[in-house]
């Protein structure tokens, strides 16, 4: 049979997201606080942070780990959790940095990409932990399996606010 | 490595000396940032160093974020918490405390019934503080005290408005519980924090009540991560030679922790894998995500993790 050709569109696959919210806190099992804009400095983290390095006072700093340095979460998971599970997640209550819409946090490990003035390289995929259930009393481990945000070093620092644009390089 | 951070850190910021051996402190975070909330009527445990840890109640308004009040009396033939916090506690002093446990579910609509046996009336401070913010009166509190009580600054208001019952004890007999809880067979809730023989009384008061309708104050312990539904069994731990008795409300992990055993914990769910650990004697009992059958065979993840069997030896 013979071929036929068709004429396909070029598509370019690409996306951009939103930056919607910003939290830290000094210290482990302390609420997280709003901000809005955050210091991000390359290599070391989050200003004020508990897992600023050299300021480590995270529940999870006796074990270092360059991806901590800033954390992400997606707003369509909040959106997904009272949605499917009937479970209302604030976004000071999952415990990641940035709350963001719009961008395909699963998609992004090893990658680089642009986060307000900062420039940022996702090493992992973060993991749901008890710990988030113990200081919330919510009971959101399994449904947050494969969807419980993205952990980034930060390659180039600089002041990252709500509102500002999250996009590829 | 550094050591895993396992409690809030406070500072006490407040030490008052209430007479009738009773001393309230307030604990801060170092930069006043908000501290972990809590329900009406939770407790704290106080982390006093080498080993020493007490349980009191929360009794500030939970609405207020700032601050862990809790106020002690000093018990001279207890245990040494109490007496350890009047004689070596001041202001500016570092305290480790674990998040606030437990609480009273409060009924909305019915009367909330508190029957309170002196520095047993902490609990019922903060719920009465936080109905009191909310515009609330359905609530009345029984109290009894041997001589002046001491607190009554923290619910000034109610006692004001005549939903306070006191009892002195040095000058009149003590309420007969029975009779105080029967007057609200149908509804509302009855609640009860105090010596024993009061905790007896009440109990036997309120024995044909519903669950839910009843409270009766005691320290829970920690929620254990991986809580066991097996029956006990015994730990061995080959390389370091320990041995202890893991027990349901302990669990695997609560048992490697009391052992001092550094087990390298992430997740606490069985997803993530960091705790997996060898075994040679079980067999294990598997709940975790992340083994295959295979490594099933030789390994264990212990934060979800039990035994099978009467003996599980571990390669820690």
């Amino acid at each position: 049979m013979d071929a036929i050709a068709i004429d396909e569109p070029e598509v370019t696959i690409s996306w951009q997201g939103v930056v919607r919210f910003l939290h830290k806190t000094p210290r482990a099992f302390l609420p997280m606080r709003s901000f809005p804009s955050l210091e991000l400095v390359a290599g070391r983290g989050i200003e004020g942070d508990r897992y600023f390095v050299g300021h480590e006072t995270g529940f999870y700093s006796h074990k270092p780990e360059e991806g901590r340095q800033v954390t992400l979460f997606e707003m369509e998971t909040l959106e997904a959790l009272q949605r499917d599970h009937k479970i209302e997640l604030l976004p000071e209550e999952h415990r990641r940095n940035v709350t963001i819409e719009g961008v395909p946090l699963n998609h992004l490990v090893g990658r680089r990409f642009r986060l307000g003035e900062a420039i940022v390289e996702a090493t992992r995929l973060s993991t749901p932990c008890r710990h988030i259930e113990e200081i919330l009393g919510k009971s959101v481990f399994d449904p947050l399996i494969n969807r419980s945000g993205l952990n980034c070093k930060i390659i180039a620092g600089g002041t990252l606010r709500v509102g500002d644009a999250v996009r590829p390089i | 490595m550094a050591k895993a951070i396992k409690t809030v850190s406070t500072v006490v910021s407040k030490v008052e000396d209430l007479g009738n051996d009773t001393k309230r402190f307030t604990l801060v975070d170092q930069d006043d940032w908000e501290l972990p909330p809590f329900r009406p009527g939770a407790h704290i445990d106080v982390h006093l160093g080498q080993g020493l840890v007490r349980t009191y109640s929360l009794c500030n308004d939970p609405d207020d974020d700032r601050r862990y009040v809790i106020a002690v009396k000093r018990e001279r033939e207890g245990r040494g918490g109490s007496n350890f916090l009047h004689d070596r506690v001041e202001v500016g002093q570092p305290i480790s405390v674990s998040l606030p446990r437990g609480g009273i579910a409060l009924d909305q609509e019915g009367t909330n019934v508190f029957l309170a046996g002196g520095i047993g009336v902490t609990p019922f401070i903060s719920a009465i503080r936080h109905l009191e913010r909310r515009g609330r009166s359905n609530f009345v509190l029984h109290w009894t005290s041997r001589g002046r009580p001491v607190l009554t600054d923290m619910i000034a208001s109610a006692i004001e408005a005549g939903r306070v019952r006191l009892y002195d004890t040095t000058a009149q007999t003590k309420p007969v519980i029975a009779a105080i809880v029967g007057e609200f067979t149908g509804s509302g809730l009855a609640a009860c924090c105090g010596p024993a023989p009061m905790l007896k009384a009440f109990e036997d008061a309120v024995s044909a009540w519903p669950e839910e309708r009843k409270h009766i104050e005691m320290f829970t312990p920690p929620k254990v991560s991986a809580r066991s539904d097996v029956p006990p069994y015994e730990l061995y731990l080959s390389a370091s030679q320990k041995l202890a008795t893991v027990t349901p409300d302990v669990g695997l992990l609560g048992t490697l922790d009391a052992l001092g055993v550094e087990v390298p914990v992430s997740c606490g769910g069985g997803i993530c894998g960091a705790c997996r650990t060898r075994w040679t004697e079980g067999p294990p009992i598997h709940r975790d995500r992340v083994l295959s059958i295979a490594e099933r065979q030789n390994e264990l993840i212990v934060c979800v993790g039990d035994c099978a069997g009467q003996r599980l030896v571990l390669d820690l």
